[in-house]
């Protein structure tokens, strides 16, 4: 028997109910965005250009990404080539959302993934999929993991400062664990080990032999080919 | 430090502010109009996780011992206890240990 669908909503009530479920997971963005701050202080990035980051670009990866490529001049084509790279995912999320947002006018639809990161893309869809059709659950994940991320931030630039050599309390790998979280500590699949690899080592030579920061653009871009190519491979040698 | 006159750090964060928001954007654009393969999905899926695996390995590659235990600290209790803040801490925790005793 086919449950009969609540129709979309949007009000204060259920941005409440988004603001409180994603609390236990803002603490830990606070967390982030206080280790932002260290490490943007410690890059020689700007306190006023970290914190603009923060409060408009508003994603993690590409922020901590763009403070390994802060150097004077700033190498504008690399860095959007980066950030890029790393927001196409951002691109799919929204995608798996338009079944829900679709109701709403496109003005709207728009604003409404303005805060769309990981974490409440998550469990808003987790929600859809259990039959919620209130989009405050999206809304207000967002706007507890914006005040945590921004505020994570200015905690992090006020007293990162204070500490003189950094690499002494570890403060210099905070980058280096943080992504590294994000790749392996997700969702690793033995399937993307060979993609993975891929990109290590075409990133490597590219590194050594290739202008600087394109090397990324390379290991990304092979990652995403290799993986396109595998899955057909087996196809083709188990069907023959 | 970083010496980068203003406008160019402007220039750059809203470079950043357009992407980011506009493939935000783009994603509900495309669906009103086509809907995305299966290829596709696995190509942007893939690079953008290589993306990252891209920016990490030079950095391990080219650090010192604290920072190749830090990685590899932080990367096993990524897989294998899933917290990302005791993920985090242990890597710190291992370079700072590793150049306590070696420096």
């Amino acid at each position: 028997m086919k449950v009969k669908e609540n129709p979309t909503r949007l009000d204060i009530t259920g941005t409440w109910k988004g603001i409180r479920m994603m609390m236990p997971l803002a603490v830990f963005t606070i967390a982030f965005g206080l280790a932002f701050g260290v490490a943007a202080v410690h890059q020689g990035v700007a306190g006023w250009e970290a914190m603009l980051m923060s409060l408009f670009v508003f994603a993690a990866p590409s922020q901590f990404a763009a403070l390994e490529m802060w150097h004077s001049p700033l190498p504008l084509l690399a860095l959007a080539a980066v950030t890029l790279a790393i927001h196409t995912r951002h691109m799919l999320m929204s995608a798996a959302l338009y079944p829900w947002l679709k109701a709403l006018p496109q003005r709207q639809q728009f604003a409404m993934v303005i805060l769309l990161t990981d974490s409440n893309w998550a469990m808003a869809l987790g929600e859809y999929q259990r039959g919620e059709r209130n989009l405050g659950i999206l809304l207000g994940g967002g706007i507890a993991l914006w005040g945590a991320w921004v505020g994570g931030t200015a905690i992090g630039l006020a007293f990162g400062g204070g500490i003189t050599e950094p690499e002494r309390f570890g403060l210099d790998v905070i980058m280096l664990c943080f992504l590294l979280m994000i790749v392996v500590g997700g969702n690793p699949r033995a399937a993307m080990a060979l993609p993975w690899l891929a990109a290590a080592a075409s990133a490597l030579m590219a590194y050594w032999w290739l202008p600087p920061y394109l090397h990324v653009m390379v290991g990304a871009l092979t990652g995403g080919v290799v993986a396109v190519l595998l899955p057909g491979h087996w196809l083709r040698e188990s069907a023959s | 430090m970083s010496s980068s006159p203003v406008w160019q750090s402007l220039i750059a964060i809203m470079l950043m502010v357009a992407i980011a928001y506009g493939s935000r954007v783009l994603g509900l654009l495309i669906m009103s109009r086509v809907p995305l393969g299966p290829r596709v999905r696995l190509f942007v899926d893939a690079m953008s996780s290589s993306v990252l695996i891209a920016v990490i390995t030079p950095i391990i590659v080219h650090g010192d011992g604290g920072v190749r235990l830090a990685a590899i600290a932080a990367g096993t209790v990524a897989v294998v206890m899933r917290n990302p803040l005791v993920s985090i801490a242990m890597g710190m925790l291992s370079a700072a240990g590793w150049r306590w005793w070696f420096t």
